[in-house]
């Protein structure tokens, strides 16, 4: 079930909402366990019992790894058991096929693919399910012995399809004793309703001019820019609203996720625009692979090595395709280069800094959205003129036209600019007084924008479905 | 200060949330949207089988969409939103000029017109070639040709598909009827272009055929509001219009035999004019096959029009010069099995298409 849909927001929520908040505090996880369970299983129903095993897997070597804490080797094996158990069958459902294509593609074989439907959120609840198990073993986190409690973790609706990755030791507290206050109410509203409409009238309307552009045969060199520019702020609007509305939703069930994102279009550095983007996940990899791998204390080309190996994975992470590999390869060498000799000078350049990385990005997320290594090639060369494209074309002055402002607003929405100008404005004596009121309808305005939207049957598909 | 803050905004969200929903939850299901012209879908039934495949799924959210309160009017916000706040210039492909709401046609679908001139070709080969008759065809435009270039919309190469006919077409007589009209023939909110604004178009064909029409006509309103199909697509408040038609003594004499269900009337249906589209007034809209018998005509000449709804309008203006006019509609009536409800012999043959079917004819027979 997605966020931005009629019959989560107006079906589903309000039931989870009357149901949690008419439930004694004993049975609030139960409720959250069961409607998370019900949402995931809206969509695919079969997939149930793969996450429900994969949650028991984790139980189980939760209070396994604990019991043989003291005996090392035991722990170990069981942690090495439920790492790889978990990686097994994310490995199943995301990277069969791919491994087999490229054995096929070696040995000149016909291995047959599996062609499996990727169960949504796979990546996501194995990471945290990884997260939780490593921690018990690192003695971070104690064991839950409470399975709904570990379920409504691993399950938790806000999060379970597309992030933030929240660690077991994030919420753990938060699971057993959680407040509820109309503070955290009326800034969960806020967060959840501005992620809708970040994800509806802006990543929305920018997908539905990405997939013009795809369907175009009036390409022209402006057009593959313009697509670029749209496809790399729709993503960011994209996944950005939907931690929103995670964080959002999380905030009214009393819990506090961790942010994912922070403006990472107005970095100076590639390195600065990974620790912006998708926190929680670069996050989880520097904790889980980059350190254990040793990080930045070993030698230069150990850390070159740990950089690359973190990178591809990342990419990795993200599909199983070529161009995603490579897609975290070109941000491995891009991070080697600003750690060896870049990242000072791009200091010293302000705007110049900027400019590198937007192009930078945009040019990497033409490569994430690539159907292969050949269109991303093909795309990139056509960016730059190679491509034998002309200029301009028709198609380019109208969905120009078409999409100019939405393209402006979500220039403008992807700074701190807006922020920065309401707290402003709150913070002048009348301000504050006009807030009061004006926040609440415009939050309104802005849920019967959406709503608008949503009614008309628009462009509605989440790309973080897939990962 | 920021407690009371933070409580009148859950309390005025809270009170607008709750009330939507209440609203979506309580408000009985409607069968139909006379904005837009079709069954809204209701709540599907609920099955291990349907929950299984996902149609439970698809079909509940479309329920969810079609039956949400006051639909029409969130319709209206997002067109407002699109046009005047994200300054789109279509929304869902409607846009407007001028006050006229016109379709995106764009690009021109090669296939499509090269699909159609192969059936109008079928027909020629396997009904018409051993004949002598006098066969001729015409293109519609539609209100983008006159709309879209010269204000930067997208439109198909209208040029482009009426030299493809043409070249394809070769066995008739081309009439080009495009200089006899402009965008105020057609209604501002429909596909279709206006009676009464006909007769100039309506003697180019007749000419064109050989046929030369008096074109005396008494002009009436019909007294009823008519929103056409884009005043529900554009979702906007546009003003309703008023459909004029055309009568004589002629017209009025007209025997219409509609085929498929063997009901003989006239002209202009009144029970339609009074329905969901009050275009189908003219000939009872959509149909198969249709026969118009004239018996005020001088002449035994007959004609056999292979046409789309565009033809519904224009046709009653030919029918003087006719004693009977046969309709055909080949994307309801297979073109293998036109002999069996058409006896060709030496009537006039008129194919008369508009661009909108033309640049998608997958339903051609």
């Amino acid at each position: 079930m997605l966020f931005s849909s009629i019959p989560f927001l107006f079906w589903f929520l309000p039931c989870v909402l009357i149901f949690y908040f008419i439930a004694p505090r004993a049975l609030k996880n139960t409720v959250l366990l069961l409607s998370s369970l019900f949402f995931y299983g809206w969509g695919e129903p079969e997939y149930l019992v793969w996450m429900v095993a994969a949650i028991v897997m984790g139980y189980v070597f939760g209070l396994l790894i604990e019991r043989f804490r003291k005996k090392n080797k035991i722990a170990k094996l069981l942690l090495a058991l439920s790492v790889s158990g978990s990686l097994v069958i994310l490995g199943y459902f995301k990277y069969c096929d791919f491994f087999i294509g490229n054995f096929n593609a070696m040995t000149g074989l016909s291995v047959p693919m599996l062609r499996l439907t990727l169960p949504i959120g796979i990546s996501f609840y194995t990471f945290q399910i990884l997260s939780y198990t490593i921690d018990v073993y690192r003695e971070e986190v104690a064991a839950q012995k409470n399975p709904v409690d570990l379920a409504a973790y691993v399950a938790l609706f806000p999060q379970l399809i597309a992030g933030p990755i929240v660690r077991y030791s994030h919420i753990a507290n938060q699971l057993k004793e959680r407040s509820h206050s109309f503070e955290k109410t009326a800034l969960g509203i806020r967060r959840f309703i501005i992620g809708l409409g970040k994800k509806i009238m802006i990543a929305n309307l920018l997908g539905e001019l990405c997939s013009i552009f795809r369907e175009s045969n009036d390409k022209s060199i402006f057009f593959f820019w313009l697509y670029a520019v749209a496809y790399s702020l729709h993503i960011y609007f994209d996944f950005s609203g939907y931690s929103d509305m995670a964080i959002g939703l999380g905030k009214i069930f009393g819990f506090s996720f961790p942010e994912n994102f922070n403006y990472p279009y107005i970095s100076a550095s590639i390195t600065e625009f990974w620790q912006r983007w998708h926190i929680s996940l670069g996050s989880w990899f520097r904790d889980y692979v980059y350190i254990p791998l040793g990080g930045n204390r070993v030698s230069v080309s150990r850390h070159i090595f740990n950089i690359f190996v973190v990178w591809m994975l990342t990419g990795f992470w993200h599909g199983a395709s070529w161009n995603f590999i490579v897609w975290g390869l070109y941000f491995a060498f891009l991070l080697t280069i600003e750690k060896l000799w870049l990242l000072k000078k791009l200091k010293r350049n302000g705007m110049l800094s900027h400019v590198y990385v937007i192009i930078l990005v945009i040019i990497s997320f033409v490569i994430f959205d690539a159907t292969g290594m050949g269109q991303a090639f093909s795309y990139v060369q056509a960016m730059f003129g190679a491509g034998g494209y002309p200029l301009i074309s028709e198609e380019f002055l109208y969905y120009f036209r078409s999409y100019g402002v939405v393209i402006l607003f979500a220039l403008i929405g992807a700074t701190p600019l807006p922020k920065k100008l309401w707290n402003r404005v709150s913070a002048t004596p009348a301000g504050g007084k006009v807030v009061i009121f004006a926040e609440p309808l415009a939050i309104s305005a802005m849920l019967v924008a959406c709503t608008a939207y949503l009614v008309d049957g628009s462009y509605n598909p989440f790309l973080y479905f897939r990962f | 200060m920021k407690k009371y803050k933070d409580m009148i905004c859950v309390a005025i969200v809270g009170l607008f949330f709750v009330s939507l929903t209440l609203a979506v939850w309580v408000l009985p299901s409607k069968e139909f949207s006379h904005s837009e012209r079709r069954k809204l879908a209701q709540l599907p039934e609920l099955s291990y089988g349907a929950v299984k495949d996902g149609s439970f799924i698809t079909e509940f959210e479309s329920y969810t969409q079609d039956q949400f309160p006051l639909r029409d009017t969130f319709r209206t916000v997002k067109a407002f939103l699109t046009y005047y706040m994200f300054r789109q210039p279509d929304n869902n492909g409607i846009y407007m000029e001028d006050g006229y709401a016109a379709k995106l046609e764009y690009p021109l679908n090669e296939k499509s017109v090269n699909h159609a001139a192969d059936r109008f070709e079928y027909i020629y080969e396997n009904f018409l070639a051993d004949k002598n008759l006098n066969i001729c065809f015409s293109i519609v435009p539609d209100k983008s040709y006159f709309l879209a270039k010269q204000n930067g919309y997208l439109c198909m190469d209208y040029e482009k598909l009426f030299t493809m006919m043409q070249e394809r077409m070769n066995y008739a007589g081309y009439i080009d009827i495009t200089g006899t009209l402009d965008i105020t023939d057609y209604y501002k909110t429909d596909t279709h272009w206006r009676q009464e604004k006909l007769t100039d178009t309506a003697a180019k064909i007749a000419a064109g055929m050989g046929v030369t029409l008096s074109g005396k006509y008494t002009e009436k309103a019909l007294d009823y509001p008519f929103y056409g199909v884009y005043y529900g697509q554009s979702s906007l408040p546009l003003p309703a219009e008023t459909i004029y038609y055309l009568t004589n003594d002629i017209l009025d004499g007209c025997k219409v035999t509609n085929h498929e269900k063997g009901i003989v009337g006239g002209i202009y249906d009144m029970d339609k004019a009074l329905g969901r589209d009050p275009y189908e007034m003219f000939l009872s809209g959509p149909l198969s096959l249709i026969t118009i018998e004239n018996p005020n005509c001088k002449n035994d000449r007959e004609l056999i029009v292979f046409r789309d709804s565009f033809g519904s309008s224009i046709v009653p203006l030919l029918v003087e010069g006719y004693s009977k006019v046969t309709l055909v509609d080949i994307r309801y009536l297979r073109a293998d099995y036109l002999d069996k409800f058409i006896e060709f012999n030496d009537q006039d043959v008129l194919f008369l298409f508009s661009t909108l079917v033309l640049n998608n004819s997958e339903t051609f027979t």
